[in-house]
């Protein structure tokens, strides 16, 4: 079905991303793909749908034949009439502006007839249950949400091979019980699937076996039951996340302290409503405890991320008050007071040099203090190089490096692992501890329970009343 | 509920109609075309777009556009007189935005009414070829997006207090620019891969799952836009 | 290969799309302050000065003939429909066919072409103004409400020579623009490698 021969690939700008790599998948096979950050996984399933190398530049030996067609002779065009592909960004994968466009765009591109194509759409949306997403815009949809479409609108093309590359990088909890259904359906159907994956343990129930990549190259092979059998310790050496599914509304973290001598701040008055919607939250009174790492879960599209905002001051139409000691913060006073790390980074990057990033963060530029920073975060060797150049690991550390340095004593965080690999998040989860020694108090929203139960000390459940 | 796809589901126009109320709209309405002559055609054009905010239900926007309208219009006669400067920069304002606003919300009707899907469709009907469409239909989809990624730097922007430029103008439009045009450029870039692998390719033939008709209102605007060139036309012969 | 191939693709129709929204927001920006009546005589000081920088990096992604034009043609329907003129549009797309032969003759890499190719190109903006110059008469015979005394001022501040002045302020301006715009992109997008 799938069928690699001697397969390498060098980027068009930089290394060497795939490696001899052999490999055969027959129809109706599962596969997972997994390894960290940069070990080629990505690469490989672009292989197979075709963007290596008619989208992506670079040079590709060996030959790769995709059902009965040699994938760098055939056009994107006719390969993705048999392969459909989710993408990791929910944002950038939709080309309609509203959900029905979105779910028959493949199909009406392959010419299919309408009637048909109406009848695909019925069926896939009763078969999985998407009614209440149907002639919306996507721009009103949360992450999980436009993942759900974007896995649809392959459902409903008529093609034998799906790709999903990381699609759980941006998931909750109940995002990636969504996403389970999704490809149980497709697994009876009999598709050929391929996901590339460092999150594994959701897709257990539905693999034949698994790749483990690294530099490139195909390192190991295992059965569904040996995988299963690798320990925590074992995975997290490999660069893999343990996490079994776990909801992180229930997660329980280790030696939780008494909370009722250590300092709090006192929240008032936290309400948002949406122009013309009826409130996102309202708590008219809530306790955050000074110099803690607290973490808020809660699923997606409840308000967190809005929280967040509010919390720093950054909407106008919130009239929260702060007490902290016994001062009363207003936004204005919050703005100053309190940093937050958005959750796409590069929002945050504005100069050419890690180091000026840094120094344009301080209220005033001290060379020392900055070089200092970027020292505890592991940051020297990148002083001189451009933000945007590094990887998502390292662009979440320059975050964190300008939030030491803007000095203040509140820092948020919105979903900081989202995407990252153990070892990221493991790294991740000591710049919160480094933050806390400092002293600083850490608010963050995630729905990742590996790093509630290494960093948090206390959790906050964000429900509906 | 059992979901059952409505292939007629569509705004109140084509978007063919839309398109050529646009262009009507911008030679009589912007363009003055035609001057007292076209009057009459001037206001009806003037308020079309607000009838279609009202059939979107968008009461807000269409009542607002209305009171600037009347406004304006008094506020024009008001100003019927010897003018100061101060007046004249006033009355010239006043001017700007009348002519522009019914276009604007006309131009903020398509971009939210049309399907992206319907709107390749009409194109291609009316042989306008792939290479126009194509980029068309991504700046509907985009346009969103920059503001989108725009407004969430500018917040990055205050939350670091560098939102007036840290030392000098030229650094506050690099730290808007920059940011902004990186990541619209990923998010292009993924965007052309995501539909690419979806099989969007220049001029192969494609269907569409909305089916595309002219309908009675579609006619009234169209007969409308007609009567509006001819009459100028005619006038035209006559002085 | 694709690129090999000099048809454009939906790649590059994408991305002709994708700078055409950036610069379309930004003269959007821009012109909304140009209800302040001065301010619109500043238009084409802004929009070529501030559109240099994605137009900049659009040009890093041109390898075919045909983009820059199609940017062009979009840029000025935009503008026609948004209340300029039509000769927006006419302009547009001449300017971006000789700006399409300029950056062509750069081999779709030289520097020097891209600044003259992005100056030619962004001529669209000053043809905002011919409504003013060729149609005079008619231009403010719907402005007679306003009393003769205005129109004489804004005559005053726009005789007729002030139009090839505008063209050459806008030829400058783009030549600035897209100066600043290949510092930055030198500066961020080819350090970062994403350019």
């Amino acid at each position: 079905m799938i069928c690699f021969n001697n397969v390498s690939f060098r980027y068009a700008r930089g290394e060497e991303s795939l490696k001899n790599i052999n490999l055969t998948i027959n129809k109706g096979d599962v596969v997972l793909v997994c390894g960290s950050s940069g070990c080629g996984k990505s690469t490989l399933v672009r292989c197979v749908n075709g963007l290596i190398p008619h989208f992506y530049e670079g040079e590709l030996t060996g030959s790769i034949t995709v059902g009965e067609m040699n994938v760098s002779q055939t056009t994107l065009r006719k390969i993705s009439g048999y392969v459909g592909t989710v993408f990791q960004n929910p944002r950038s994968q939709f080309f309609n502006v509203d959900t029905t466009s979105e779910l028959a765009f493949g199909c009406e591109n392959f010419g299919l007839d309408p009637h048909e194509i109406e009848q695909r759409i019925n069926r896939t949306v009763n078969r999985l249950d998407l009614t209440a997403l149907m002639d919306r815009s996507i721009f009103k949809l949360s992450g999980g949400e436009k993942q759900k479409i974007a896995c649809a609108s392959i459902a409903v093309e008529p093609v034998d091979v799906i790709i999903l590359d990381e699609p759980s990088a941006n998931l909750d909890f109940k995002g990636i019980c969504e996403l389970q259904k999704m490809i149980e359906a497709w697994k009876e159907d009999g598709k050929t699937i391929l996901i590339a994956e460092h999150r594994i343990s959701y897709l257990f129930p539905f693999i034949n076996r698994a790749l483990l990549m690294k530099n490139g190259e195909i390192k190991k092979e295992y059965s569904v039951e040996e995988i299963k059998a690798l320990t925590e310790k074992e995975l997290h050496e490999l660069g893999l996340r343990a996490e079994s599914m776990e909801n992180p509304s229930e997660t329980r973290i280790k030696g939780i302290m008494d909370m009722s001598d250590t300092d709090k701040m006192v929240l008032f008055n936290m309400k948002y409503a949406y122009r013309g919607e009826s409130a996102v939250f309202d708590i008219p009174k809530m306790e955050i405890p000074v110099g803690e790492i607290i973490g808020i879960v809660g699923t997606n599209g409840i308000g967190k991320s809005t929280f967040l905002r509010c919390l720093c001051g950054m909407e106008r139409r919130c009239k929260a008050k702060l007490k902290v000691r016994d001062e009363e913060w207003n936004n204005r006073k919050r703005r100053q007071k309190i940093y937050m790390v958005m959750q796409d980074v590069n929002h945050q990057l504005f100069t050419d040099s890690v180091l000026e990033e840094v120094l344009i963060s301080q209220d005033s530029e001290d060379r020392e203090e900055a070089l200092d920073i970027l020292k505890l975060l592991d940051l020297t060797e990148y002083a001189d190089r451009h933000p945007l150049a590094l990887s998502g690991g390292q662009k979440q550390r320059v975050a964190v490096a300008s939030a030491i340095a803007s000095g203040r004593e509140i820092i948020l965080f919105d979903e900081p692992t989202s995407g990252l690999d153990y070892y990221h998040m493991l790294q991740v989860s000591e710049l919160l501890k480094a933050l806390k020694e400092k002293g600083k108090t850490v608010i963050i929203v995630t729905h990742d329970v590996e790093l509630i139960k290494n960093a948090c000390t206390c959790v906050i459940h964000f429900g509906n009343k | 509920m059992e979901y059952k796809l409505d292939r007629n589901t569509h705004s109140l126009l084509d978007p063919r109609t839309k398109l050529l109320l646009l262009f009507t709209s911008s030679v009589f309405v912007v363009g003055s075309a035609g001057e007292q002559r076209m009057r009459v055609f001037y206001w009806i054009l003037v308020f079309i777009p607000v009838f279609l905010l009202f059939m979107e239900k968008e009461w807000k926007a269409g009542g607002a556009a209305v009171t600037i309208y009347v406004g304006s219009y008094f506020a024009q006669i008001a100003l019927q007189h010897e003018l100061t400067a101060l007046e004249s920069v006033l009355a010239l304002m006043l001017y700007i935005i009348t002519k522009i606003i019914p276009t604007v919300i006309l131009a903020r009707y398509i971009v939210r009414t049309t399907k992206v899907s319907e709107f390749l469709t009409a194109m291609h009907k009316m042989k306008v070829p792939d290479k126009i469409t194509i980029p068309v239909s991504v700046i509907f989809r985009f346009f969103p997006t920059v503001i989108e990624e725009s407004r969430a730097i500018g917040d990055a922007m205050r939350m670091k207090g560098i939102e007036m430029g840290a030392k000098k103008a030229t650094e506050a439009v690099e730290y808007r620019m920059v940011p902004l045009i990186a990541s619209c450029s990923i998010i292009g870039e993924e965007l052309s891969a995501a539909a690419m692998s979806r099989g969007l390719d220049v001029g192969k033939k494609r269907t569409c799952i909305w089916n595309i008709k002219m309908g009675f209102f579609d006619w009234v605007i169209i007969v409308l836009c007609l009567v509006c060139f001819i009459w100028w036309g005619i006038g035209g012969l006559f002085i | 290969m694709d690129t090999n191939n000099n048809r454009l693709n939906a790649k590059d129709l994408i991305n002709v799309g994708v700078y055409t929204a950036i610069c379309a927001v930004i003269c959007c920006a821009v012109a909304i302050s140009g209800v302040i009546p001065v301010m619109m005589l500043f238009l084409v000081v802004f929009v070529p000065i501030l559109t240099g920088i994605p137009y900049m990096m659009f040009l890093t992604k041109v390898k075919k003939f045909g983009m820059i034009l199609i940017l062009n043609i979009l840029m000025g329907a935009l503008m026609w429909v948004t209340g300029m003129s039509y000769y927006a549009l006419v302009v547009g797309t001449i300017a971006g066919l000789i700006a399409e032969y300029i950056y062509r003759a750069g081999g779709y890499m030289s520097k020097w072409h891209g600044i003259a190719a992005y100056a030619i190109s962004g001529l669209y903006c000053w043809a905002n103004y011919f409504g003013i110059f060729f149609n005079a008469e008619a231009y403010f015979s719907t402005r007679q409400n306003f009393g003769q005394e205005y129109i004489d001022a804004v005559t005053r501040l726009l005789p007729a020579w002030m139009c090839p002045v505008l063209m050459i302020v806008d030829v400058l301006c783009g030549i600035i623009g897209g100066w600043i715009g290949t510092k930055l992109l030198k500066k961020h997008f080819v350090k970062a490698g994403i350019a």
